[in-house]
């Protein structure tokens, strides 16, 4: 559902090599983990699989469309949450659903479903008719959730969604997204909870200062790597500088 | 002192951008050489206006001469100053007292609220002496060289405008002041702010007009004759609705030494008091007015199904989406709204009020219906020029892109292809453009009162111009959007995009005018002139809107 084809991206002019010859895979239906130390070139990746960066070499490929080349037919079916929920901060919440709701072309039957069922979810009914400007940062990040998972997408590009969330909040949004996947969606996230990962994704990717280090399900990790350990272990092993 | 000292500087550099502005920086990357034509061409149109602004300054001078009463040059250009000082300097207060980011670094800091204000009142002056420039020093210096003025006139001269803002910006100070502390009482303080402003500008104006009005509706014969035997009979009536331009006038061109030292001790007095009494009022109510300014009036009310439903539309549609969110960004954040829309209405506000300056059929306004009715192709063009500076000389369009800042990242993760992006936002600008055109016409047609054909032509050219316009400010921003802002000041009132799309629009104005005479010269008939030109408008639009939607399509995947 995502493909990365040998994706390299630098910044400062090629001073910095952000991402360096990225293969990977993501199929259908997968709730796939991105692991890296900070600084390793997760949002980079990520950011160049929305269409917000362009790789300075290599293809990227969602739901079978090239995102360069037909960049509306893969935006058509994704969504996507940054690690910093810059939203409009001078609409209301719902003001800023709609928007999303009439750039993705969703039915008004569907949207007041979902929309309901998000701030419920996510206890934003009240806060909903008010300016974004007047939200916590975690209620940002609950606007943003709901937003994108509006259209009902088939691939969900997550980074680091769970930042800022509390306890109850960041346990209704692992529902909220199983539920996405058991509807046939694909979900793509980094995170730096280790705890998430391993009992959530299907199937993990761990990169190194832009190079893919490991990827495969939780028991390939721990065949590939000789161990019965927590993924905590084999992230700190493979990281090591 | 030193400490009051570098804040106003500091000030001052974030005023003028001046670390944004950097000549070399431009001519070292080699991707903004385009600018340079695009500012010598923008200067060098304003050549013109300001040889024809000299000439009338003569003719006017040579009429009066004979009658020993040319002093009303003075008057006039000290009237016409004041009044815009007035004006914007209600823009420029509220925006640099209470709508400005830097506040929130101020307060905090060791320093008194009148410190603080003061500092602003600074920035705001220096504005407003190049604001009033054009306009006021042109006559200063001619009146100076015309009546071979000695030393002492200059002098006084240069003290006046020095002061001159002072008294009218002190005044819209205490005005606006006050307005913030009441406003601060109510949960919509953002549009009380700005509709109150609006309210009691208009108000004060009024009652100015008013004043003058009452005190010489209809000139009899008889006054008429006094006015003339008296050597100072004009400045008396011009500047009986607002005694300062008589002050300085007297100052500058007074006849006895003994009134001339009684108009500076009044005119300079009336300055110092208006302005420790603004200081004064600074202290007590100046931060009362600011605490909680950028609260918003939640109401914390769960919405029910059927509300819910009630503000949720259907089905894609990515124009409208964007045109939405472009219009209530726009009047949601005050410093966007008194940048864009607001000064739309300020220019035909202002011209409303200058075209009733003078008294009776002889104003501004009868001036120029004379000039009109004798020639209606000029009056026509005229009047296009005003109607299409009203809606375009704006930051709107020229911030349009730079205006999403930190946000952009949504317009490229949506599914609209950046030329739809590129139409919802041309259509916001070029709804801002027709209220300034509209307004601009409303003004016209109440003040200088043209004929109805007249008032129709001008109004197709400026709305086939404003396309052409609106989309060179759109490319212009499109090209080097400023996104990195955290402070809205930056988006638009500090944006060079802005002043360069100020620049291309005079540039515009001035091609067409050199065409134009160029069609005169030709020796073609005025109907075919106007005829030419209207395609040309006509083609110039729509091949800069279509340009503008390529460009949109080639720049959006660029910009990361
Ligand atoms: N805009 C930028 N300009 C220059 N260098 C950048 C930029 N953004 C990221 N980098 C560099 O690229 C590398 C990868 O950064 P990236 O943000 O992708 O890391 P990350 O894995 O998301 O880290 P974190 O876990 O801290 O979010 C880092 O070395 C970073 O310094
Ligand atoms: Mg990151």
């Amino acid at each position: 559902m995502i493909e990365l084809r040998n994706v390299s991206k630098s910044y400062a002019k090629g001073r910095v090599k952000a991402v360096d010859d990225l293969t990977l895979t993501v199929r259908p239906g997968e709730i796939f983990g991105f692991l890296g130390p900070n600084g390793a070139g997760k949002t980079t990746t990520i950011k160049m699989i929305v269409g917000l960066l362009k790789p300075d070499r290599g293809t990227v490929v969602v739901a079978g469309f090239d995102v360069r080349k037909e960049p509306l037919r893969a935006k058509a079916v994704t969504t996507y949450v940054p690690d910093t929920p810059a939203v409009y901060e001078r609409l209301t919440g719902l003001e800023y659903l709609n928007f999303i709701g009439d750039v993705y072309g969703v039915s008004k039957k569907d949207r007041l479903a979902r929309i309901e069922k998000g701030l419920e979810v996510f206890e934003l009914s009240s806060a909903v008719g008010s300016p974004i400007q007047s939200y916590s940062h975690g209620m940002k990040q609950k606007i943003v959730l709901i937003a994108a998972l509006l259209p009902a997408p088939r691939v969900m590009v997550l980074d680091e969604p769970m930042v800022g969330l509390d306890a109850r909040s960041a346990h209704h949004m692992k529902n909220l997204l199983r539920e996405h996947c058991q509807g046939g969606g694909t979900l793509f996230f980094s995170t730096h909870i280790m705890e998430v990962a391993e009992k959530v994704c299907d199937r993990l990717a761990i990169i190194h200062k832009g190079r893919l280090v490991a990827e495969g399900t939780m028991a390939e990790l721990r065949s590939r790597n000789g161990t019965k350990e927590s993924l905590e272990h084999i992230f700190l092993e493979l990281t090591e500088t | 002192m030193s400490r009051f000292g570098s804040l106003v500087r500091t000030a001052l550099r974030v005023n003028f951008g001046l670390s944004l502005f950097r000549p070399r920086e431009i001519l070292r990357r080699k991707r903004d050489l385009w600018m340079i034509p695009l500012i010598v061409l923008g200067a060098a149109s304003l050549g013109p206006v300001l040889y024809f602004y000299l000439k009338i300054i003569r003719t006017v001078h040579g009429w009066l001469a004979p009658t020993g009463q040319q002093a009303v040059l003075i008057t006039a250009a000290v009237l016409a100053g004041q009044v815009f000082v007035f004006i914007f300097g209600f823009y420029y207060v509220i925006s640099a007292f209470y709508f400005s980011r830097d506040l929130e670094i101020l307060v905090p800091l060791p320093l008194a609220p009148a410190q603080v204000m003061t500092s602003k009142f600074a920035v705001i002056l220096t504005n407003e002496y190049l604001t009033i420039a054009l306009l006021v020093l042109p006559v200063f210096v001619s009146y100076g060289l015309l009546e071979g003025a000695g030393a002492g006139y200059w002098l006084a001269a240069g003290l006046v405008y020095l002061f001159l803002p002072v008294i009218p910006l002190a005044a819209v100070g205490l005005l606006v002041v006050g307005l913030m502390r009441v406003a601060n009482f109510s949960r919509k303080k953002d549009v009380l702010i700005i509709v109150g402003s609006l309210i009691l500008m208009t108000a004060a104006l009024g009652g100015q007009l008013w004043l003058g009005r009452s005190a010489g509706a209809s000139p009899d014969p008889e006054a008429i004759a006094r006015i003339f035997a008296s050597s100072d009979g004009f400045v008396r009536s011009l500047g009986a609705k607002f005694p300062p331009s008589l002050w300085a006038t007297k100052i500058v061109a007074g006849g006895s030494a003994g009134e001339g030292l009684k108009s500076a001790a009044l005119f300079f007095g009336m300055s110092a008091l208006l302005f420790v009494g603004l200081v004064a009022a600074a202290g007590k109510l100046f931060y009362g007015g600011l605490v909680g300014l950028g609260e918003t009036s939640g109401r914390k009310k769960a919405l029910g199904r059927r509300a819910l439903a009630g503000r949720l539309s259907s089905g894609r549609r990515p124009v409208r989406a964007v045109f939405l969110r472009e219009l209530r960004i726009m009047n949601r954040t005050p410093i966007f709204l008194l940048n864009g829309v607001l000064s739309v209405v300020l220019i035909p506000v202002l011209f409303a009020l200058m075209a009733k300056t003078g008294s009776g059929r002889s104003d501004i306004a009868g001036i120029l219906k004379a000039l009109g009715s004798a020639n209606p192709v000029a009056s026509v063009l005229v009047s296009a020029l005003f109607m299409a500076v009203s809606g375009c000389l704006n930051g709107t369009s020229s911030s349009a892109f730079s205006r999403e800042g930190g946000q952009f990242w949504l317009s490229k993760v949506i599914p609209v292809s950046p030329r739809d992006q590129a139409k919802g936002k041309f259509l916001h600008s070029y709804a801002v453009a027709v209220l300034g055109i509209v307004a601009a016409a409303a003004v016209i047609r109440f003040t200088v009162r043209p004929a109805a054909s007249v008032m129709a032509a001008a109004a197709a050219y400026s709305a086939v111009g404003a396309v052409a316009l609106t989309s060179l400010g759109m490319m212009i921003d499109l090209a080097r959007p400023l996104l990195n802002w955290t402070n809205p000041q930056k988006a638009i009132k500090q944006n060079l995009n802005v002043l360069l799309a100020v620049l291309a629009d005079l540039a515009f104005f001035g091609l067409l005018f050199l065409l134009a005479k160029f069609l005169g010269r030709a020796g073609m008939s005025a109907a075919a002139a106007m005829a030419v030109l209207f395609a040309l408008l006509t083609v110039l639009s729509a091949g800069s809107y279509r340009l503008l939607l390529a460009f949109a399509d080639k720049r959006y995947p660029q910009i990361e």
